[in-house]
């Protein structure tokens, strides 16, 4: 018995050391490969891969991560130039929770094209415009002309 | 029980001379005695409350004893004016305990009733009356006597017929009494007890009534339109007693009725005592927030904003340096998304200028200003190159092209954009026409103009209030798969204010003076405009913002010769279209 044991507890030794030979590849020390490989995910993958660890949580507010994430589905791709405009209106990841999800929640059928994605900006614009410049003048809660998207919650 | 009704002892033990007013408050008088009969007799299934006066009605026939009972009191009203006087001058004093058929007898002895509504509201004026006589004071008794007076019933012919019914129906000949004259000092001792015990016949009729609403529904849009007749022929005690009515009718109902009819009522209240609503310049800033709160909770506003911009967009393909004029400048939200629209177009964002026209606000502070500079702040965040000119005026009339510091045409292209602004020009004479002709001035590449789709400018007040009833009736209707919040509490008050104006007010305050796309387009065409056709992407973008908007259920885009139309269900309620200056000019 014990010998048996022994042998085990000898091929795993050996193991380690194979192991040992070969280069510690930590994907959180390549974090650009990190980034490549969260972009490929959808939407509910890539939130949980956002709550694994604080670094991972960082990464993923890379937003060219989103920006795949928001026209993935949109042929032709938008032109780079809507990188600038985006960013100044509060990001791809606002315009994805804001935006794009609850749009493809409503329409799962929706076939993006350019007037489809001109409509969505246009929506997340005036919500930015809203949130960012219109503020809280209205009292206590800040206008959202985006209130229709969110799910209605049921107040009895 | 016996005690109870002591009081209530009919007619011909206690006082012989007794005429009572009319057959209603004559219900206020019983017979003990038969009522114990009848009760052996028919099982108890009548009403406990009427028999406790000495009535026999069964429970399941209240509504239309109380209706046949209303139709009755009209047609003895009326009868003054068929001059069947020798009706008038004699009163009979009846007492049936059998209501119901006796009811029936009555009215088929009577003519038909006259086809038109009037009639049976004029009852419900009659009825509510009643409530009216609750309340002490001269001239609710002054009416008590006109009617006891001027009130007809049958002549002895017709008397002789009705005891015959009644002996056919088992009532006793002691219930009827031959014709008295009517002396008005025991009418009015006697009228104070009987109307008040009538009022609670009436009233307990009533409460009975009411437990219908879909009964109740169609009773209020008829009450709704009674009302408004009665205000149109100068009968404003008869328009006062009803507009009570359709407020008590008003909160049996539930969701978008209750709501319509409340606001409906509240206007035409207005109107009667001719309180004038606040007036909307001192409000700017609570219209503003109200208006905020409606582009928040329904499609409309949005719809409105998107199209314009993609016809502004087209129109604006190529031209380096463009310059919008916006008669409705309020919060500017129509301006981002097409500032980020033209930020991103092929080619590169124009030079971009905004010209805001707007009321005074009622605190002097230059809140056109502040709407620049926040659009200036967004413009500079996506690098548009932005020019802002605020103008105040208290009406677009007022405008002038020299005013808004044209350039050329061939360096600036020129749109001019109007949501819901136009028809507040049509109270003053020649205030459309100055202002086309100031755009005309402009010549603009485009003119988009977004405008209610409804006719509320006609000139029978009638026929305005059918017409606003059925346009905000869907309006409501369709803000009501908004799950409820504060922002759709605020679009209904921001529509109640429309509704208000266009009910109550007149001449030169009623600024809500809807009208339709045709209207439109003849006073568009005849002053040299000619339409421009709103393209497919217009089309599509609405389309999709409809489908966002609970599934899209209700909510239509139509196309109507190049203009888009949003509806509900099958009602059209807001256009867009676009216009541009015609070849001749």
């Amino acid at each position: 018995m014990s010998e048996k044991r022994n042998r085990m507890v000898e091929k795993s030794n050996n193991k380690r050391r194979r192991v040992k030979l070969v280069p510690e590849f930590s994907i959180n020390d390549h974090q650009d490969v990190l980034v490549e490989i969260l972009r490929r995910l959808d939407g509910p993958s890539l939130c949980s891969a956002a709550c694994v660890c604080r670094l991972w949580s960082a990464v993923a507010r890379n937003d060219s991560i989103w920006e795949e994430l928001c026209f993935r589905q949109v042929s032709p791709r938008p032109s780079p130039s809507l990188r600038s405009i985006v960013s100044a209106l509060g990001g791809y990841r606002r315009l994805y929770f804001i935006c794009i999800r609850p749009v493809l929640a409503r329409l799962p059928t929706i076939i993006w094209s350019h007037d489809q994605l001109q409509l969505s900006l246009s929506l997340y614009c005036v919500h930015s415009y809203e949130r960012l410049y219109v503020g809280a003048w209205l009292g206590d809660a800040p206008p959202s002309s985006l209130m229709f998207l969110r799910k209605p919650v049921n107040v009895v | 029980m016996k005690r109870d009704l002591h009081q209530f002892q009919g007619p011909d033990t206690r006082f012989p001379n007794h005429g009572t007013p009319n057959t209603l408050s004559s219900s206020s008088s019983s017979k003990d005695k038969l009522m114990m009969i009848k009760e052996e007799e028919d099982g108890g299934n009548m009403d406990e409350l009427l028999a406790v006066l000495g009535y026999k009605v069964r429970s399941s026939e209240m509504a239309e004893v109380a209706l046949k009972l209303e139709q009755l009191e009209t047609m003895m009203g009326n009868v003054q004016e068929d001059g069947l006087s020798n009706l008038a001058t004699d009163t009979v004093h009846y007492n049936p305990s059998e209501l119901y058929s006796w009811l029936d007898n009555m009215l088929t002895e009577f003519n038909p009733p006259p086809p038109e509504i009037n009639s049976s509201f004029l009852a419900g004026a009659g009825g509510s009356d009643y409530d009216l006589k609750a309340i002490p004071g001269n001239a609710v008794f002054a009416r008590s006597n006109h009617f006891a007076i001027d009130s007809s019933s049958s002549s002895n012919q017709a008397g002789d017929n009705n005891s015959k019914r009644l002996k056919s129906c088992s009532s006793p000949d002691s219930l009827v009494t031959g014709t008295t004259t009517v002396t008005t000092t025991t009418t009015t001792t006697t009228a104070t007890e009987s109307t008040r015990s009538a009022a609670l016949a009436t009233e307990s009729t009533r409460s009975m009534v009411l437990v219908d609403s879909q009964e109740n529904g169609v009773r209020l849009v008829h009450a709704l339109m009674a009302c408004a007749e009665a205000i149109q022929n100068g009968d404003l005690s008869i328009a006062e007693a009803l507009v009570k009515q359709i407020g008590f009718l008003a909160v049996s109902q539930a969701g978008a009725m209750r709501k319509v009819a409340t606001y409906f009522a509240e206007a035409l209240a207005r109107r009667i005592y001719r309180l004038s609503p606040p007036q909307t310049q001192i409000d700017h800033s609570l219209s503003d927030t109200l208006q905020m709160h409606f582009y928040e909770t329904c499609p409309y506003l949005k719809f409105a904003h998107f199209t314009a911009n993609q016809a502004i967009l087209e129109a604006f393909e190529g031209k380096k340096r463009v310059h919008v004029i916006d008669f409705s400048m309020n919060q500017g939200l129509q301006w981002p998304a097409l500032m980020q629209a033209l930020a991103l177009r092929e080619g590169g964002p124009p030079v971009f200028r905004l010209t805001g026209i707007g009321p005074p606000a009622a605190d002097n502070s230059d809140h056109l200003h502040e709407v620049g500079c926040k659009l200036a702040q967004l413009a500079e965040a996506i690098h548009v190159e932005f020019e802002y000119r605020g103008f105040v005026a208290n009406s677009l009339a007022d405008l002038d092209a020299s005013m808004l510091e044209l350039r050329p045409s061939e360096t600036e292209a020129v749109a001019v954009n109007s949501v819901f602004e136009l028809h507040k020009l049509l109270g003053r004479p020649g205030g459309i026409e100055k202002v086309l002709g100031v755009v005309k001035q402009i010549k603009p590449v485009i003119f988009t103009v977004v405008e209610q789709e409804s006719s509320h400018n006609g000139p029978v007040f009638l026929d305005r209030f059918t017409e606003s009833l059925h346009y905000y009736s869907t309006l409501f209707d369709s803000l009501e798969g908004v799950p409820s919040c504060q922002d759709k509490v605020m679009s209904e008050v921001y529509l109640g204010k429309q509704i208000c104006n266009l009910v109550a007010c007149e001449g030169p305050d009623r600024v809500e003076r809807h009208e339709t796309l045709s209207q439109w387009a003849n006073r568009f065409g005849s002053s040299g405009f000619a339409p421009a056709h709103l393209g497919s992407n217009a089309f599509k973008q609405a389309s999709m913002l409809l489908a966002l908007f609970n599934g899209g259920e209700g909510y239509r885009v139509e196309e109507n010769n190049g203009c888009l139309m949003l509806g509900w269900h099958t009602r059209p309620l807001i256009t867009t279209s676009a216009w541009k200056l015609s070849a001749a000019h």
